[in-house]
């Protein structure tokens, strides 16, 4: 049976008293999730890995100042998506896509079926350049957009959380998302059916 | 609008990109390298802050209060301690006046007759003070 998970608070605490140990469960327990978050801003793979590491290394550093205002998610967030946002804007040209592999599981997804079923029977043929326009796509937006749409169409976070991780407010975000969805529908397009 | 829906379908395709296998097992263990390779090569000014940091109490201060602080007292030791002395030089090394006295002088000096009193830097170990009066430690002892 498994052991009940510790909360971020208690971890959080454990690492502000000295115990390096509860902030390796922080980092076991968030790094998948703010892997998506920096990768799917920076379409990179390795830049994502670097990201990452610095991420942690800074909220490592910067954990005594952590007064628990926030929650711990949200605070990991923010540092991730500022950290990720000041990479991209001292990345001057645009750096080619290292993208990652896709889990096979998309081919039984319906939306995906939909998406490439005007194309090519063959799906497989149809993967690499959905993923390739896809991420063209995000990288054509701002880096301010594509963290917003990346936060709640990818990782399927409420405009809330959202606001609060940007210190925005709730119409900001809508508006960013509405403005976002716009500009990547005309990128998009021969993959959206009408 | 219309089509608003679908193009978030289509972005939550992404969520299907993953890192290579493994990938996560790994990161921990280069997170704790690189977090060593880090301590070893630390500035010194960072290791300072941070003895600094942990000596200060842990009231509900911004760490910017303390900086603040340890700056204005830096500021004002500095201060006290670059200020030229208040001696002026005019006064130690002005003439005494005809009727004046000087505590080197080898005469003795009466307290209280109103006669100025010079004081030079260049002091000399014989200074003689004689009291008007009888001082009081020659009174007769009184008791209780």
């Amino acid at each position: 049976m498994d052991e009940p998970e510790t909360p971020d608070a208690e971890l959080v605490s454990r690492t502000q008293a000295g115990d390096p140990q509860a902030f390796d469960k922080l980092v076991v327990r968030y790094s998948p999730r703010l892997y998506g978050l920096v990768y799917n801003m920076t379409s990179n793979h390795e830049d994502t890995n670097d990201l990452l590491q610095d991420i942690f290394a800074k909220a490592y550093r910067a954990i005594k100042g952590f007064q628990g205002k926030s929650s711990f998610y949200t605070w990991m967030h923010s540092i991730s998506v500022n950290m990720t946002i000041n990479f991209l804007k001292k990345r001057n040209r645009r750096a080619a896509l290292s993208l990652d592999d896709v889990d096979n599981g998309i081919m039984n997804d319906p939306d995906f079926i939909e998406a490439t079923s005007d194309h090519d029977p063959r799906h497989q043929a149809n993967l690499g350049e959905l993923q390739k326009r896809l991420n063209e796509a995000m990288m054509k937006l701002s880096q301010e957009h594509r963290a917003v749409v990346t936060m709640f169409d990818i990782q399927g976070m409420p405009h809330s959380e959202i606001a609060k991780i940007l210190k925005i407010s709730e119409g900001t975000v809508r508006s960013r998302l509405f403005y976002a969805h716009r500009q990547l529908q005309n990128y998009l397009q021969e993959f959206i059916t009408n | 609008m219309a089509n608003e829906p679908d193009i978030s379908k289509l972005l939550k395709l992404k969520r299907y990109e993953r890192p290579p296998a493994g990938y996560f097992d790994d990161f921990l263990s280069e997170f704790q390298s690189r977090q060593r390779a880090e301590l070893l090569h630390r500035p010194l000014m960072e290791i300072v802050w941070d003895r600094l940091s942990s000596m200060a109490p842990t009231f509900h201060v911004p760490r910017i209060a303390y900086a603040s602080m340890a700056a204005l007292a830096l500021a004002a030791s500095t201060l006290i301690l670059t200020r030229p002395m208040a001696v002026q030089p005019s006064l130690a090394s002005a003439n005494a006046s005809p009727g004046s006295l000087s505590l080197n002088s080898p005469q003795p000096v009466t307290i209280g007759q109103g006669v100025p009193v010079v004081f030079t830097s260049t002091g000399s170990p014989s200074v003689h003070y004689v009291l008007p009066a009888r001082p009081v430690s020659y009174a007769s002892p009184r008791s209780f």
